[in-house]
This record gives structure tokens, sequence and C-alpha cells, in this order.
């Protein structure tokens, strides 16, 4: 990829970020139009997952793999600790 | 180097109570504030407070390094194995396929008490872990 093509990409991807920001100004987050997601799971969350705790409901219920995830992030950062403290043996 | 008989015998008191706790947070994750995150930390605070109080020397001879990371592998495998369960059993990846219960019981929630588990040995393991290098390698105790 040449100089210039590079730049293009930069300008535009900046564009695409100032008009999504510029369009993110105005939501309203305690509008009830936004909180279909929010309501399903207060609703829901425990004939769905069977967890009276609706926090565990969501991160190991509905979101569980985005807990898989943060998990492996765990692990990750773990053996890269180790692996930077140890140094050459 | 050893720190005072007094810090010594409280930590020895002391001990079996916050791995209780710590094991009451893990497997209480989908009823109560807590979960394996918070639990797992709790767990590898108290091994930490061991080492800081009796020296590094005597806790690893009681938490082996090695044995650590073989249960931290252990943790993340069974949380990655019980997901394929899921779609072996004939549902989604991490799909729930035990029953349900009664909600307000410890067998309630299927999947998530055992996800709880697998994380609380794996943040235990790897707290522990992160504590044992920097000690080792970089500082002395």
């Amino acid at each position: 990829m040449s100089k210039e093509m590079k730049k293009v990409f930069f300008i535009i991807i900046i564009l695409v970020m100032a008009t999504l920001f510029i369009l993110s100004v105005d939501i309203e987050y305690g509008n009830p139009k936004n909180l279909d997601v929010a309501n399903y799971y207060i609703d829901k969350g425990l004939h769905d997952t069977g967890a009276i705790n609706l926090v565990a409901a969501i991160y190991l219920g509905y979101r569980a793999y985005d807990t898989l995830i943060e998990t492996i992030v765990l692990f990750v950062a773990v053996t890269g600790v180790v692996f930077y403290l140890r140094g050459k043996r | 180097m050893r720190s005072s008989k007094i810090i010594r015998t409280i930590v020895q008191k002391l001990f079996p109570f916050i791995v209780l706790f710590g094991l009451y947070l893990i497997s209480h994750g989908h009823l109560s504030p807590g979960g394996g995150f918070q639990g797992g930390v709790v767990v590898g605070t108290a091994i930490i407070l061991l080492a800081l109080s009796y020296g590094i020397e005597k806790t690893e001879k009681k938490f082996k390094n090695r044995r650590l990371s073989m249960l931290e592998k252990l943790g993340i495998l069974s949380f990655i194995l019980l997901g394929f369960l899921g779609i072996f059993t004939g549902h989604s990846f991490l799909g729930n396929f035990l029953p349900l219960g009664r909600p307000g019981q410890i067998a309630s929630g299927g999947l998530m008490l055992l996800f709880n588990i697998a994380i609380g040995i794996e943040v235990a393991a790897g707290v522990s872990i992160i504590f044992y290098a920097l000690v080792k390698y970089r500082g002395e105790l």
C-alpha cells in the first residue's frame, strides 16, 4: 500500500469516526425506547437462566461468551507477567 | 524473612476462614453478590497473606507453583469443555443443558455454578502465580 493510499484511508477513518461521534452526542440513555434490552433482562432473566442474581444471569447466562474471553484475557495476562518477569534464563 | 509471631499466629487462625469466605462467594455467585472473579481473588489473597507472613519458601512447599499453574489451566479448560458440552447435548455453545431448579436454591441456574467454580479456580491460581513471580524474580520477601 502506497503512502497516499494510507493517507486517504486515514482521512476516511477520521471522517467516519467524527460522524459517528457527532451522531452519538444526542442519544438519550434514559429514554424508554432505548431500554428494550435492559427491560427484557429484568423481566425474563429469572425465567430464562434460573439465577436470582441478575448480574450473574447476564454475565454467565446471556453473555457467557464475554466471560469466557475475559477469563482467557486473565490467563494470557498471567502468562505474560510470568514470561516477562522471568527474563532470560 | 519471617514476620513477628503475632502476625503469624493471626494469619494461621484467619487463613481457613478467608478461604471459606472465598468458597462461599464462588459457590453462591448466582444467588448473591459475588461470583467467580471476586471469590477467586479472595482465595488468592489468602495465599498471598500466607506468603507475606510465613515467607515464600514455606508457602511454596504447601502451594507449589507448578500445581497452581496446573490448576489455572484446569480452570480455563474446564470452562471451555463445559461450553462444548452444550453443543454436544443439543444446545448452543456455552448453552445451559442442566435443569434450572427452583430459584433461590444452590442447584438453580444450571451450569452457572460450574462456570463460577471454574472461573474461581482460574482466578485464585492466577493471582497467586503473579504474586509468586513478582516475589521470586523481582525482589525478596
